[in-house]
């Protein structure tokens, strides 16, 4: 195998499994069967769908960018990212191993052949409103049953039901958008980028690629080139979100790659909770998603935003599965600025991701919250980057990381202080739990102090499930894999209080999934 | 041979080009050529290379030049200890050794496996040797009893590289402190040790250059069962200097003590990395690193606990690195890492880095203690930590010597 990067650590462990004396063998091989059956995102939808030509070439772009009737300047904008990533590498530092990816095996637009944007939820195929409706997403309930056309809402009907509106991304082109109309009451613009290069050109203008410049990496310069759809949100001076935002992805065609690219921009004392969500069928073949999302927070503006990864993983031999390397980066422009991630990873064959925030503004804050959960032959290398430039500006990075299977699950975070930023303070601890031992947790912090009067704390541990935990579990009848359930759910517990509700509920039963069959 | 070499370094420097010439003119050695091409294969490491992101020696060497401030005087007492010296040119032992210590200098280089993980260490082992020096000096330590072995590196030149190694038998124990004097400006040492079961090593690291000097210490370290290695280090940096330590766990019990202190002021750079490999079960990892660091200085420590699986379990270690920022326009790096395959081991990492605490200089200075004064307290107190597992013959030394850079 051409491999990338990584260790050598593994290539003994190629053959059988060992397992342990004490497990039954029929336990494990009942577990490893009910991993990849486990995933219930799995299943393909079959619709008609256009391609672009396969491969990558500036045709290519010229083809995505015609698709989506797109101004000159973008796709001027797309030609020079492209011109840029010829010339660049693949970075190979991250510590995961995977076959060299064909750049021209993939298809780099693919959508529904009825069109990409409905005008009405009615309109939008059934296939793919069932696809959404299975994934726990019904889309035309949602807007039906809270009334979308005219139907006002009295306050109190408004915190009785918390409300999400979800813009849904069926490969390379957004499907839907819910409560549009009802966002635009409170001046929040809602929708998918590919619309709002048309009705807000300025806007998207003034802030695309302005968080993470056209040639940042390898894979947002990718993604620069032949971005197909994402979300674009923009919540006016003072205004207060008036319901959770939502993105759900979903990869669903054979040899597709999908690259999408969010915005968001909070505007002056604005507020906004974005979820994002993302599943794809189970496919014998790697697919690639390189996204980029970019984050900007103006004065005294608050973004948070949480990720539920459920990406395809690969089954348990490692083949197929989600290339997952994906760009995030949020920019606390403006003074008092907030700018909060969280993310539940737990899908993907590799992951190669580390959500940022840039610390410009005077008493700005980041935070990172993640949970990384990785199983059979699943890789992660994930963690956040804190840049702190302002005065007194604050972080505080949580990062749980949980490695089964044969798997690899890497914590990597730069904590940089600038000598300007006086008296900043950052926070961190990683932790890490090792199930089974045939898996791998690692840390790597990178540390940067060029403040004095700034003061940096980490800490970090690795440690295996305590077996007193486990046992007092046990004894109180509780079954092996329920308990290592509920420790673990205890161990992550801090991240997952900042996860909005709705979501909470879905990565506990997320996290549940993965870890059955790892004990041991 | 040197054509071919002088290609092989991608684009060289002009002191790449004077360590080429220098490699050009030993004897031809398969050994030698080996050990150099691991150093051509990057030349001088630079920022580019991730362990070398912040200790960049293609950018702070730029020729092979006699710096012009002279090597430091050796803080460390020599009474009852065998001094061996190492200069540019030159190489001096005692006489006689005591029963229990055999020396052998070699003329020709030892084969020097892993060399492409050190760079400088095989740069060190490629051009130890020529003239009086020995291409290897080696030491093999059969007593529990042996005298503190005292080395010496000093005087004025281009450049001093030396390779020694030590075989330390099972049961013996080998005290030994190094001075690194400056006065060269590029100094690089390889120093190799062979722990056998039961074996003991204290080694202690005293570390003092001019701000012109580029220096490079490179340790490698093998522990046999149940062997255990102290070591302390206290390093007040260069231009560049670089103190690299190797430790592999090869047998289970063993134990490492693994200290340092950096004291970086203004024009010096200290770096601080270790790399401990947790090759057999059962075996214990006690790291803690201190830095303070004035206006204009830096401070870099890049720690790694590698435990593999399988033979990794039951590790138990714990990696700390506190750095204090005594100004502004101090900086202080560090990446503290863990890699780990083995699920039933303990190993914890710490990473701090700060000013001075407020409260506690307040409460000084209302005493009537002078700031500066007062910051030296707190801040030796802080260091000493660190040093408190050194060699009872050297320790106070160290101690002194921290104060005097503290208050000064």
């Amino acid at each position: 195998m051409d491999c990338c990067g990584g260790t050598t650590e593994h290539e003994d462990d190629c053959g059988e499994v060992k397992v342990k004396d004490s497990i039954d063998a029929k336990t494990v091989e009942a577990a490893k069967a009910l991993e990849s059956e486990n995933y219930s995102a799995g299943f393909a939808t079959t619709i008609e769908t256009d391609f672009a030509p396969k491969g990558l070439s500036e045709d290519t772009i010229r083809y995505i960018s015609a698709a989506k009737n797109e101004p000159e300047w973008l796709l001027e904008w797309r030609l020079k990212a492209y011109e840029r990533w010829l010339t660049m590498e693949e970075p190979t530092w991250a510590m995961v191993r995977y076959p060299k990816i064909d750049y021209q095996a993939y298809y780099y637009y693919a959508a529904p052949k009825a069109g990409a944007k409905y005008a009405s939820i009615d309109d939008v195929p059934k296939e793919i409103l069932e696809t959404y409706e299975k994934l726990g997403i019904p889309l035309r309930e949602a807007e039906v049953l809270l009334g979308v056309e005219g139907a006002v809402e009295t306050a109190a009907e408004g915190r009785e039901k918390p409300r999400v509106a979800v813009d849904a991304v069926f490969d390379s082109v957004s499907v839907a958008t819910t409560f549009r109309k009802e966002l635009q009451k409170a001046g929040v613009i809602f929708m998918s980028i590919s619309e709002a290069v048309h009705e807000y050109p300025d806007l998207v203008k003034k802030y695309l690629g302005t968080v993470v410049p056209q040639s940042d990496n390898f894979f947002a310069t990718l993604n620069s080139a032949v971005f197909s759809d994402g979300t674009f949100v923009y919540i006016p001076k003072g205004v207060r979100c008036p319901m959770e935002l939502s993105t759900y992805f979903r990869m669903n065609a054979e040899n597709t790659g999908q690259f999408e690219r969010t915005l968001i921009v909070a505007d002056e004392a604005a507020y906004v909770s974005y979820l994002e969500g993302c599943t794809a069928p189970m496919r014998d073949e790697n697919q690639l998603h390189a996204a980029v999302v970019e984050l900007v927070a103006l004065e005294d503006a608050e973004i948070k935003y949480s990720t539920v990864q459920n990406w395809w993983p690969g089954d348990e031999d490692g083949k197929g599965g989600i290339f997952n390397f994906v760009t995030k980066r949020g920019d606390c422009r403006g003074d008092r600025s907030k700018i909060s991630w969280t993310q539940v990873e737990t899908g993907s064959a590799v992951t190669w991701k580390y959500p940022s925030c840039i610390l410009r503004g005077d008493d700005s804050v980041g935070e990172f919250y993640s949970i990384a959960v990785t199983n059979g032959r699943q890789q992660a290398d994930t963690g956040t980057k804190m840049i702190h430039l302002g005065k007194r500006t604050k972080s505080r990075i949580i990062s749980k990381g949980i490695s089964a299977g044969k798997s690899d699950n890497t914590y990597r975070g730069l904590v940089s202080v600038n000598r300007k930023a006086v008296n900043a303070r950052n926070f961190t601890q990683c932790d890490s739990l090792l199930i089974g031992e045939k898996c791998g947790a690692h840390t790597i912090p990178y540390v940067e102090n060029r403040c004095a009067s700034a003061q940096l704390e980490h800490e970090a541990t690795t440690t295996k499930l305590s077996e007193d935990q486990l046992f007092y579990a046990r004894q109180r009848g509780i079954a092996e894999e329920d308990a290592v359930a509920l420790l673990v759910n205890g161990f992550v517990r801090d991240v997952l209080q900042h996860l909005p509700m709705e979501f909470a509920v879905e990565a506990q039963s997320l996290l549940k999934v993965s870890l059955e069959g790892s004990v041991g | 041979m040197t054509t071919a070499l002088r290609d092989f370094i991608k684009n060289p420097t002009a002191a790449e080009l004077e360590l080429v010439a220098r490699y050009g003119m030993q004897p031809e050695d398969a050994r030698r050529e080996r050990a150099f091409l691991a150093f051509a294969e990057t030349g001088l490491p630079h920022r580019r290379m991730e362990g070398w992101k912040w200790t960049d020696f293609k950018a702070a060497l730029k020729a092979l030049e006699t710096p012009a401030a002279a090597s430091a005087k050796d803080p460390l007492p020599d009474d009852g200890a065998l001094v061996f010296r190492f200069t540019p040119k030159g190489f001096e032992a005692p006489a006689k050794l005591p029963d229990g210590i055999r020396m052998v200098v070699q003329p020709g280089v030892q084969a020097f496996p892993g060399a492409e993980d050190v760079p400088m260490g095989a740069l060190a082992a490629a051009l130890a040797g020529g003239g009086k020096r020995p291409a290897t000096l080696a030491f093999e330590i059969t007593s529990s009893e042996a005298p503190r072995l005292h080395f010496v590196f000093e005087g004025a030149g281009e450049a001093s590289f030396a390779r020694i190694v030590f075989l330390v038998r099972s049961g013996a124990s080998l005290t030994l402190t190094e001075s690194y004097l400056g006065g060269a400006g590029l100094t690089a040492s390889v120093l190799e040790f062979d722990l056998e079961r039961g074996a003991k090593l204290n080694r202690t690291i005293f570390q003092r250059g001019g701000a012109g000097e580029a220096l490079a210490v490179t340790g490698i370290a093998h522990l046999g069962a149940e062997a255990e290695m102290t070591q302390t280090t206290l390093a007040f940096g260069a231009k560049v200097a670089r103190m690299e330590t190797r430790v592999v766990h090869q047998a289970s019990g063993s134990k490492l003590n693994l200290n340092a202190a950096y004291l970086s002021g203004k024009g010096f750079h200290a770096d601080i990395t270790t790399n401990v490999r947790h090759g057999a079960p059962s075996c214990v990892t006690r790291q803690l690193t201190k830095g303070a660091v004035l206006d204009g200085g830096t401070g870099v420590f890049q720690g790694k606990f590698f435990v593999p699986r399988k033979t990794g379990q039951h590790t138990d270690a714990d990696m700390q690195h506190q750095a204090l920022l005594l100004e502004d326009g101090a900086q202080v790096f560090a990446k503290p890492e863990l890699e780990i395959y083995a699920d039933d081991v303990e190993c914890a990492h710490g990473n701090t880095c700060g000013a001075l605490d407020d409260a506690q200089m307040f409460y000084l200075r209302q005493r009537g203690i002078p700031e500066t004064q007062a910051r030296a307290m707190l801040t030796e107190a802080f260091i000493a930590e660190a040093l408190g597992m050194a060699d009872e013959a050297v320790r106070d030394v160290l101690l002194a010597e921290a104060q005097n850079w503290l208050s000064s």
